[in-house]
């Protein structure tokens, strides 16, 4: 691919990565706490967790307290991590295209208009001269070709000549 | 103009009834066309020009534009307005229209310096063919002198051999 196909590529690539770094981060935002009278969407019981911490610290080797702690926290996890890798995910995506795009505009040959138009008649001068110098000696070959045909057919003709008395 | 969803096929693949046998009987392939065409219902010309953002425009305009430099320039911008955008929808969502309106001009500008560098590329695809087509008459050249130069070689040892034969 020519390189300001890959540079367009790029360009939109870029606008794909940012549309979906918004995207899913709002599809899937938790629900904020509007005021602190409503209870927190994101932690609905706080009172047996409550009264579940102050015991955790004192009987570090207590089975039923850690209990109940676990099951109300795995169910949110998997959308949490999601929520904390994306962006960065995303981030990186985004400045690793941004990098690529910095490197294809540096990589572009680029000239001036003059240089290019002086470099274009140049070549056909050139072109020109090489023409005529092909046609020259392709039409000094088929001379050459013509004459070798007309020997040939003297030679073709004497030999079968002399070969009459048998 | 062709209404149907299906149309069928231009008549003129009968004028080529006879093409093997004769090639001159099949009429010649129309000339290149001058001014406007039609495609799809939609007028085209010839030479199309891109047309230009006017005031939309985010790089200075001239005579000479660094195209390295102001993509460089309109990439980190681009960057700090997606940035931007992200502040803005953690602080004062309801302005988001003005921000994604900015980022939305840069890619229009983006997108017309590449545009715009096509014809550049146009021209180096013809010097790269000229050159291409300088070589390979250069080639033919030096092929042809060869076979010239083994045929004279040739004649002149035949020639010997003859001679060399009649003196014996």
């Amino acid at each position: 691919m020519d390189i300001i196909t890959q540079l367009q590529e790029q360009l939109s690539d870029m606008a794909m990565v940012a549309v979906n770094t918004f995207g899913p981060l709002q599809r899937d935002a938790p629900p904020d706490r509007l005021s602190s009278s409503y209870p927190d969407p994101l932690n609905p019981n706080p009172k047996p967790e409550e009264d579940a911490k102050p015991q955790a610290p004192a009987q570090p080797g207590a089975a039923p307290a850690p209990a109940p702690a676990p099951p109300p926290a795995l169910p949110p996890q998997p959308p949490a991590l999601d929520l904390a890798e994306h962006p960065k995910a995303m981030s990186h995506a985004l400045v690793l295209a941004a990098k690529r795009f910095d490197a294809l505009v540096a990589a572009l040959p680029l000239s001036s208009e003059e240089d290019q138009l002086k470099r274009i008649q140049e070549l056909q001068a050139e072109n020109e001269v090489v023409g005529l110098e092909l046609q020259k000696q392709l039409e000094a070959a088929e001379l050459e070709l013509k004459q070798v045909e007309a020997l040939f057919n003297e030679a073709t003709d004497n030999c079968i000549n002399l070969k009459k008395p048998d | 103009m062709a209404t149907s969803a299906y149309p069928p096929p231009p008549p003129y693949y009968r004028l080529y009834k006879d093409y093997e046998q004769d090639p001159s009987s099949a009429p010649e392939p129309p000339p290149p066309i001058d001014g406007n065409y039609k495609v799809f219902g939609v007028e085209r010309e010839i030479n199309e020009v891109l047309p230009s953002l006017e005031s939309r425009q985010l790089y200075p305009k001239g005579p000479n534009i660094d195209f390295k430099k102001q993509l460089r320039t309109l990439n980190r911008e681009l960057q700090l307005h997606i940035l931007e955008l992200a502040d803005i929808l953690v602080e004062r969502p309801s302005q988001y229209a003005r921000r994604v309106e900015d980022i939305s001009l840069i890619f229009q500008n983006l997108n017309h310096l590449l545009k715009s560098l096509r014809p550049h590329q146009a021209r180096a695809t013809l010097i790269h063919m000229l050159e291409s087509q300088i070589q390979r008459r250069k080639q033919a050249i030096e092929d042809i002198k060869q076979r010239r130069e083994e045929a004279q070689k040739l004649l002149g040892e035949s020639l010997l051999v003859l001679d060399g034969s009649q003196t014996n």
